[in-house]
């Protein structure tokens, strides 16, 4: 790769940055639903597979971020740089999990219960939206960053509230003291029922499939690291004005002590990304919807034979009954409001995400493909997602077949397991010596393409069930 | 003090008001929509949104005047440590004592204190999150005439000056991309 210049690292401690991404993304069905229904099922006590997953994720994020930050390039691309079908399994993995707009149909359902708007209608307006704005966008990397922040600080702020109106300290004294009962699995979490539930639901605590992936990209579009020496995406209305997009990333002179004092601030402030940010908010999110749960499940024992017979929409929508039978701590209304907002948030950080992966992976590696600009690449995939997921919502299942289901759960987890084998080996191999990962984080992310791998297969051999 | 005053004022505080009044009208306004009686959920809504909307209005002063800096968390936190407890006293005592006629709390007063305090962590995140994203571009809007904007916008664009310090180097970075790309 050729040598450029490190920017500056901005000070550690920030508030905002790429990561709003990730948390978007992130913070979705599992924090508002899956873990809740485990903590009512098993007892608070199983939260602390929760813990393992999200701190699991949040050791992947801050090696993502090595090789992006390093290079300029996504992992995808050094991926390619490994062995290059491992990248094409990406990229036919993408397209088989995330074109069908299952995720923004459980909000736009709990979108009807508030307006009497039919799903389908907000769904294909939401689709159509999200398409225009992405459309029109000068650059598209601001205008999200700058949406979802408000999105997720409005989540933040509104769960915060409704947990400090609806729970009590029992509550939330549970919530958090379950987390630290490592090692706790109660009998019925080892069966063909509830196994699959639970394997699931640690791969679905913080981003889950290829999100952290994405977030590869977010990072070089922000302008972090080495990813300032490569153009940003822009909206197909203003693609003309984009830069020449390079045919590789650059790397920095690691052997020049100034250079290497950047690149640790760099370090210190995705570290603080990872820790505050993401941690924080996907853990804070999840306390605050487990601590409504609990109090949902006391104030209506309907609820909870609900949650235990998985009915997502029949849950979500007694909780918000339950709140609204309260009294005067009336949130049913607000409740269906923030899955509707989860709902959104998903939809806008998911179908950005995945134009910009198809994109980057067809611009490099699709003969022919560098003859069009990057904007023209990404906005012929959003379009493509965004009509491909009208169509879908009007006459097909919003999840995908019944019968490619069970396949895509699966593509989904092992994408997990096989992004930690890849990181290991990008950052292991294609990074100078200097900035290599130190052996307690390759540990780290061995333990995760275990964990990942070794959870599914299990679940697959042991039960005959892919996880759920 | 004059109107003049109290509109410079006014317009410093606007930002954290709105997002505390927006924090409190998620407890009453859109339960409206959920059948409830009006005067309930009015009560509900007025009791939280006025004690969050004044302390939120009090951060973005405090934040004018120097003593909170743009960018750093845990002055706030510990702000709506305080904050967020007693707003919520004042919503539960207010509102039960306008329903019922005598206020009325759901467990005792340290309990619900601590359980307030320990959920204000999450309040304080999303409020600053949010204050640090609208506060420059409403500063920006009244700067012209309100000098008092006009110098924490300044403060603003240090922090921001600061942050981004590396800006320079990049634009310099990309000019010279231009010609060793391909």
């Amino acid at each position: 790769m050729p040598i450029r210049e490190l920017p500056d690292a901005p000070p550690s401690v920030h508030l905002l940055g790429p990561t709003v991404f990730l948390v978007a993304l992130g913070v979705g069905m599992g924090e508002s639903y899956l873990w809740p229904r485990l903590v009512l099922l098993f007892g608070p006590e199983i939260r602390w597979l929760f813990l393992v997953g999200v701190t699991l994720q949040a050791v992947v994020m801050l090696e993502m971020a090595r090789y992006a930050m390093a290079t300029g390039e996504s992992i995808f691309f050094g991926a390619a740089r490994v062995f290059k079908p491992l990248m094409w399994f990406f990229f036919i993995t993408a397209i088989a999990v995330y074109i069908w707009p299952g995720h923004l149909s459980a909000g736009m359902a709990a979108f009807e219960q508030i307006t009497g708007i039919p799903w389908q209608v907000s769904a294909c307006i939401g689709l159509l939206l999200v398409g225009v704005v992405f459309s029109l966008a000068k650059v598209i990397y601001n205008l999200l960053e700058n949406l979802l922040s408000v999105l997720i600080g409005a989540l933040v702020v509104g769960t915060s509230v409704i947990a400090a109106m609806v729970g009590n300290w029992a509550d939330l004294a549970s919530t958090v003291t379950g987390m630290f009962h490592i090692g706790y699995l109660p009998e019925g979490a080892m069966s063909a029922t509830w196994f699959p539930v639970i394997v699931g639901s640690i791969a679905f605590a913080g981003p889950s499939g290829m999100q952290q992936m994405w977030y590869t990209l977010h990072l070089r579009d922000s302008g972090a690291g080495m990813g300032a020496h490569i153009p940003k995406v822009r909206g197909l209305r203003h693609a003309g004005e984009e830069e020449q997009m390079p045919s590789r990333g650059f790397m920095f002179d690691t052997s020049n002590p100034a250079e290497m004092a950047k690149w640790k601030g760099w370090r210190r402030w995705v570290t603080f990304d990872a820790l505050l940010l993401f941690w924080g908010v996907t853990m804070l999110v999840t306390v605050a919807f487990t601590v409504i749960a609990q109090a949902a499940a006391r104030q209506s024992p309907n609820v909870k034979a609900l949650i235990e017979a998985g009915d997502r929409e029949a849950s979500l929508n007694a909780m918000a009954d339950s709140f609204a039978s309260a009294g005067s701590s009336v949130l049913g209304v607000v409740f269906l409001g923030f899955i509707a907002l989860i709902g959104m948030n998903a939809t806008l950080g998911l179908f950005d995400s995945f134009s910009r992966g198809q994109a980057d992976m067809t611009y490099h590696f699709v003969p022919g493909a560098k003859k069009f600009r990057m904007s023209y690449l990404y906005a012929g995939f959003l379009w493509g997602v965004v009509i491909f997921g009208i169509l879908i919502l009007l006459f097909g299942p919003a999840d995908g077949p019944a019968g490619i289901l069970d396949t895509l759960a699966f593509l989904s987890t092992f994408a997990m397991g096989a992004y930690c084998v890849t990181l290991l080996l990008v950052n292991n191999t294609m990074l100078p010596k200097p900035i290599r990962p130190k052996i307690w984080t390759n540990l780290i992310i061995g333990f995760g393409a275990v964990f990942y791998l070794g959870m599914l297969f299990y679940s697959l051999f042991r039960f005959g069930v892919i996880v759920n | 003090m004059g109107a003049e005053r109290v509109r410079r004022l006014g317009e410093l505080a606007l930002p954290g008001l709105a997002i505390g009044v927006t924090g409190g009208l998620i407890a009453g306004g859109l339960s409206l929509l959920a059948g409830q009686p009006p005067g309930w959920a009015l009560a509900s809504m007025l009791t939280l949104a006025i004690p969050m909307g004044l302390i939120g209005g009090g951060y973005s002063l405090l934040m004018a005047y120097g003593i909170f800096r743009p960018g750093v968390f845990a002055t706030g936190g510990l702000y709506w440590f305080v904050g967020f407890p007693v707003s919520r006293l004042i919503q539960e005592a207010g509102s039960s004592t306008i329903i019922y006629g005598a206020p009325h709390l759901r467990e005792d007063v340290l309990s619900f204190l601590a359980y307030q305090a320990l959920v204000s962590l999450g309040f304080a995140i999303g409020f600053v999150w949010l204050h640090e994203r609208l506060t420059p571009s409403w500063l920006m809007r009244v700067q012209h005439r309100n000098p008092d904007a006009q110098r924490l916008l300044a403060k603003y664009v240090q922090h921001a000056e600061l942050l981004w310090r590396g800006q320079e180097q990049r634009r310099a970075a990309r000019g010279a991309r231009s010609k060793g790309a391909r």
